[in-house]
């Protein structure tokens, strides 16, 4: 059991931190009806608006690498591991529902004008959500200190 | 060891200091022509909104995962673990709120804002560390 719930925290941590480099968010945006329409991109580490990016972007994946950082020291401790999965919850809730404003924010404001432009949540949210439920079953099969 | 009561107490102060950060301004920023746009947990608020401010206004709902890991931290009041789970998923949550007003932040003085930070943050901050020290210090006292 202390070999299954290693290799499910490691897991989970390299899932986490994968989640960072993948899209959070991706938004198609108008500026106004006659311009061509643009991504606006948001990963762990960088926000691109086309090929323009945003120098004041988010950086969710420095809380993100730390959560990861706590379940992979998880593997030594339970008690740590339980944590470490309580953060990994804990940025990937808040996160959601940061994206879930942006996302409907952007219906409600560039959608209404063109049906046309999508908005929707990236791959990275749902990695991030899967590395949590990783992170909890391998506490589940973590033996006691 | 600080003991269980003390451990008791931090996790109640940072259940009451949380509590009080769902309620105060997060952070605002002022712009040219008084108009001040003022974030809080659950909705943002724009006053002298001129009209042709952007369309729709960001309303978020950023309270909702606090007030979940505030629940936890109450439960963990009589839960050690229950204040272990609130305390860590709380201080991730903070995480990702303390990057985003970063981000606010340079987006903010970018246009010329005068950004401010508001005492919601602040209790937000100090609860979320007052709790997890409370947290901490049960753990210790089970064994």
């Amino acid at each position: 059991m202390k070999l299954l719930s290693a290799a499910l925290l490691a897991l989970a941590a390299a899932a986490a931190v994968t989640a960072t480099f993948l899209p959070f968010s991706e938004l198609l945006i108008k500026l106004a009806p006659d311009q061509p329409q643009t991504a606006y991109v948001t990963t762990g580490w960088s926000t691109y608006f086309g090929a323009t990016k945003d120098v004041h972007a988010p950086l969710f994946g420095i809380p993100i690498a730390a959560a990861a950082a706590a379940t992979l020291a998880g593997i030594r401790w339970r008690k740590v591991a339980f944590a470490g999965a309580a953060a990994l919850a804990g940025v990937a809730g808040m996160l959601f529902v940061y994206l879930l404003n942006a996302i409907s924010f952007h219906k409600t404001g560039n959608i209404a004008i063109d049906p046309s432009l999508e908005a929707g949540f990236g791959n990275g949210i749902w990695v991030l959500i899967g590395a949590t439920v990783l992170a909890f079953g391998a506490v589940v099969v973590h033996p006691d200190d | 060891m600080i003991g269980r009561p003390t451990a008791v107490a931090l996790i109640a102060a940072g259940v009451v200091l949380t509590a009080t950060a769902l309620i105060l301004p997060w952070y605002s920023t002022i712009y040219a022509g008084d108009v001040e746009v003022v974030v809080r947990a659950w909705g943002t608020e724009v006053v002298h909104k001129p009209g042709d401010w952007p369309a729709g206004e960001l309303s978020p709902w950023y309270g909702v995962p606090i007030a979940i890991t505030a629940a936890f931290l109450t439960a963990g009041i009589w839960i050690n673990r229950a204040a272990l789970a609130g305390a860590a998923a709380q201080l991730g949550a903070v995480g990702i709120i303390t990057v985003l007003t970063i981000s606010e932040r340079g987006h903010a003085v970018e246009q010329q804002g005068d950004f401010a930070i508001g005492y919601g943050l602040v209790f937000l901050a100090a609860g979320t560390l007052v709790a997890l020290t409370g947290a901490i210090a049960a753990q210790k006292e089970a064994r």
